[in-house]
């Protein structure tokens, strides 16, 4: 510490306002605790700003775009003119900003002071935040990182070309690509290749080294499918080596199947990985503990190996979710208080917007099957539902598996219009622990697409209404 | 996606005996890795335990200080006891907690274990209680994997937390009395003298469970086939006098390998969810070994990377690893093909059950003196075996199982054939 040093007290100091920060803030600050929130660009971090909120503007619109087809059918006038990227692009920042405001409000009203700048640990106790030409130091009773995580090129890749993209990069085109590639092999790759596919994009979608896509095999297949039916290349088990930018595109060469073949394109977007912010930050020095791949080691309370010091969100191991922050920034908070919180992400959902969407929450059927368990499984098309045939959105299905030793439901998966939605239901029976007769008692809203949900569970013994007896999968009990 | 994550749970990691496989329900504390005090790292084994017939390591959970063993070496445990704590790392607040831990392991020793086991806990870290009753217990610091749920399904309920507070463990298996006794009641009607009893549990469970799964999935048809051992065991006999030793199972497994790589359908696997029947690239022959406490299949792995040598060598180990109860879960994993030889024992034929999800598996029968008539058309003697093949007929026919047996033969009957397919 240096003589004269002045430092100013304070009790809890969250460290990045996304949104597992803001929500850590306004938890603690609900729970009567003083919160100092430091943020050093914009408050809902990378989620509201660049990732999850901008792409889903994408996606909805290419949502809506192709529905203009349907809509004709029922008698709706054609949309005249061609679709205007730049204006998409300017609702996008209309939503974010008013959305960041919306933080900004609400950390007012709860009484959070906001300090804009960079922070990094002095020592265990104290902290630094540098604005410009001031740097200010603060004493502090309890710290929680929420920095979040960076994108990182893939191998192959050059930062700084127009034509090669990030995830934070290509929802700011404001020029439609002529032939979009996707490298990668997640939610996020998935979306950016239907959305700009439904936009007017000829897409190829590179899947990074992996056979197929991350969710059930049913799923899997039902998207095979439909990204066939929508003309997208899926080209599998994919390895970027090069990417090049040429004069009016990308040439990449990749590797798949044990061949190297060259593709051109007029854009690439690659998914990349990220790493965790935490090298700035200067913890290493009085023993923070972090993983190989830097990830700062927490305990259930979200408490690092340094007692004062706490961890939530992307500097965290685990899925990189929104979804995950917010519940340890609620539950890091809560823990400070002297509660007891718990984080148990066994039932997090895998969320993709495309179109149709999925959501998948649960084991899937290879993994219960591997686990040895004895399963029932039943699928029900939405095809068969009635309100998927009044909207037009008749791909897709309910998948349900339950274990037959005790009718426990332990994994839901649907690929259809309302996944997402839906998907609240999946968490919610597979958190009560819900037996089949617990999904079937209810009644559910007619027409809706929760009644595929219901035939889905019905059809574990055989009893969905809108199935042909023939039709009906056998019972499978392993 | 979809990964299954470590629940983070309080200060203290309990590590518990868990089934690792064949339905063991208890084991022996061979001798810890650890001792108390020592740091460990999440994975690291810590504890070597002897099952019905392995010895399996338990990995530690998560990164933190051994706390306390709690288990004695050479005591034999149910599945479920908790054999040492592990004090997580960062987990300061953890000595508060003390006490009341330590009054949890007594209750838990005096319950003694009558817990319906919840399934699948050990490799799917969910939770059967809602989050409210979750939060009941969090709140009172108890660990609700600790509390016995009256539901046989293993759901835990407010009722159950609540009782589990208040010290009243037990009267959950008095749900299940009625059904349980009127069976036991028309026995009663029909025996007199009372029947001598074996537990039907553990290992024999298992193998019933497995075989009931293959024979009512798998539509079995087996076909014999007789094949003339003379060259080979003369064959042998040289080897022997030029000093290699070298089993007949061991060339068997050989020539399998050859005669799958040709008929890959019996290397197969039928997944009937995706209609697909998927041809196995790998090559680990099963063998099905005869132990005291059951039947128990030991794995040969790539055994088409391998020398007819080194075959004789890896059997040879894991007989010996099977006869004494020390085969790893890694030994007995990913067979894709199984055979069984009953040539020492005996037998000319039989009708054996295929190991699932296989799609095929021969029986080797005895080999005996029998005149047979030579290429010189003469009646001679000859050493012939008897084999028993059984195969999936979803994925395949008769006439191609005859032709891999035929195919098989033929190796067998001029070994020399089997140069032709070295590598």
């Amino acid at each position: 510490m240096v003589v004269g040093e002045i430092s100013q007290e304070r009790e809890l100091v969250i460290i990045g306002g996304g949104p597992g920060g803001y929500s850590a803030a306004i938890r603690a600050a609900q729970l009567g605790l003083p919160v100092t929130l430091i943020e050093q660009a914009d408050l809902g971090g990378v989620c509201l700003n660049k990732g999850c909120i901008p792409s889903k503007v994408f996606t909805y619109a290419a949502k809506k775009k192709s529905e203009m087809s349907h809509l004709q059918e029922l008698g709706l006038p054609a949309v005249e003119g061609t679709f205007n990227l730049g204006q998409l692009v300017s609702y996008k920042a209309k939503v974010t900003e008013q959305l960041r405001k919306g933080v900004e409000s609400l950390c007012k009203a709860n009484k959070v002071e906001v300090i804009q700048g960079k922070a990094g640990f002095i020592a265990e106790d104290r902290i630094g935040v540098e604005n410009g030409h001031q740097f200010d130091i603060y004493v502090f009773k309890q710290a929680i990182i929420a920095t979040g995580s960076s994108p990182v090129w893939p191998k192959g890749m050059l930062a700084g070309s127009s034509r090669v993209l990030l995830s934070h990069e290509i929802f700011s085109l404001t020029d439609m690509p002529k032939h979009l590639l996707v490298y990668g092999n997640d939610y996020i790759s998935l979306e950016v290749a239907t959305s700009f596919a439904a936009l007017g994009a000829q897409v190829s979608v590179l899947l990074e080294n992996t056979a197929d896509f991350p969710f059930d095999e049913s799923v899997n297949k039902e998207l095979n499918r439909l990204l066939k039916k929508k003309k997208i290349q899926v080209v599998k088990e994919a390895s970027i080596q090069s990417a090049e930018e040429t004069a009016n595109g990308v040439h990449v060469t990749v590797r798949a199947g044990g061949k190297e073949e060259s593709l051109e394109g007029t854009h690439l977007f690659a998914a990349g990985s990220r790493r965790p912010n935490v090298k700035e930050l200067g913890i290493d020095r009085f023993g923070v503990e972090q993983t190989d791949e830097g990830f700062i080691q927490v305990n259930g309370n979200m408490q690092s190996s340094v007692p004062s010091i706490y961890a939530i969100g992307d500097v965290t191991e685990g899925p990189l979710l929104a979804v995950k922050a917010i519940k340890q920034g609620k539950a890091a908070a809560e823990a400070i208080f002297g509660g007891k919180p718990e984080v148990d992400l066994t039932f997090v959902p895998a969320i993709a917007h495309t179109i149709p969407p999925i959501a998948s929450a649960g084991l899937t059927e290879k993994q219960a099957r591997d686990l040895g368990m004895d399963i029932r499984v039943s699928q029900f098309a939405l095809g068969s539902n009635g309100y998927a045939m009044i909207s037009g959105k008749k791909d897709g299905f309910v998948k349900v598996i339950s274990d037959a030793s005790n009718d426990i439901i332990t994994g839901i998966h649907m690929i259809g219009e309302g996944a997402v939605e839906l998907s609240g239901t999946f968490v919610q029976l597979l958190e009560m622990a819900a037996k089949e007769e617990d999904v079937k008692f209810p009644s559910y809203a007619h027409p809706s697409f929760n009644e595929g949900l219901l035939e889905a569970v019905e059809g574990l013994i055989g009893q969905a209404i809108h199935v042909a007896p023939k039709k009906r999968k056998e019972i499978k009990a392993t | 996606m979809l990964e299954l994550f470590y629940k983070g749970g309080n200060d203290v990691l309990e590590v518990k005996l868990h089934d690792i496989g064949e339905g063991m329900t208890e084991g022996e504390i061979l001798h810890y890795l650890v001792k108390k005090g020592d740091r460990v790292t999440a994975d690291q084994p810590l504890v070597e335990v002897q099952t019905d017939k392995m010895v399996a390591e338990l990995p530690s959970p998560g990164t933190g200080t051994i706390k306390e063993i709690v288990v004695d070496t050479g005591t034999t445990v149910q599945v479920g006891t908790t054999l040492l704590y592990i004090e997580a790392e960062g987990g300061a607040a953890a000595s508060e907690d003390e006490p009341k831990r330590n009054e949890q392991v007594k209750t838990e020793a005096a319950a003694e274990k009558k817990t319906v086991k919840r399934a699948f806990a050990s490799s799917f870290n969910r939770v059967l209680a809602t989050p409210f009753t979750r939060k009941i217990a969090r709140d009172n610091n108890i660990d609700i994997e600790d509390v016995t749920p009256m539901d046989p399904s293993g759901r835990v309920t407010e009722e159950d937390v609540y009782r589990f507070l208040r010290g009243e463990q037990e009267p959950q298996a008095d749900t299940a009395v009625p059904e349980k006794q009127a069976v036991s009641d028309e026995r009663a009607l029909r025996q007199t003298a009372a029947p001598d009893e074996i537990p039907f549990r553990g290992m024999r469970k298992q193998i019933a469970k497995k075989m009931t799964k293959s024979l009512f999935t798998i539509p079995h048809v087996t076909h014999f086939e007789e094949v003339n051992m003379t060259n080979l065991l003369k064959l042998r006999e040289e080897l022997k006098a030029a000093g290699v030793s070298v089993s007949v199972p061991a060339f068997f497994v050989k020539a399998l390998v050859i005669a799958l790589k040709d008929f890959p359908v019996f290397n197969a696997e039928l997944d009937e969810e995706n209609d697909k029947i998927l041809l196995k690239k790998e090559y680990h022959i099963g063998l099905a070994t005869d132990t005291e406490d059951g039947l128990i299949v030991p794995v040969v792995h790539d055994a088409d990377k391998k020398s007819i040598k080194e075959i004789h060598n890896d059997m040879k180990r894991l007989n010996e690893k099977a006869k004494n109860g020390e085969l790893k879960p890694a030994d007995i994993r990913n067979s894709t093909f199984t055979i069984s030889n009953v040539g020492p024992l005996g037998s000319i034929g039989a009708t054996p059950i295929i190991n699932y999800p296989e799609t095929a598996l021969v029986a080797f029968h005895k080999t005996k003196k029998r005149p047979i008539v030579n290429e010189n058309d003469e009646i001679v003697i000859g050493h012939v075996m008897t084999l028993s093949m059984s195969f999936d007929h979803r994925v395949a026919d008769g006439a191609t199982a005859v032709a891999f047996t035929n195919r098989f033969a033929s190796l067998i009957e001029q070994p020399n054939k089997l140069m032709l397919e070295m590598i």
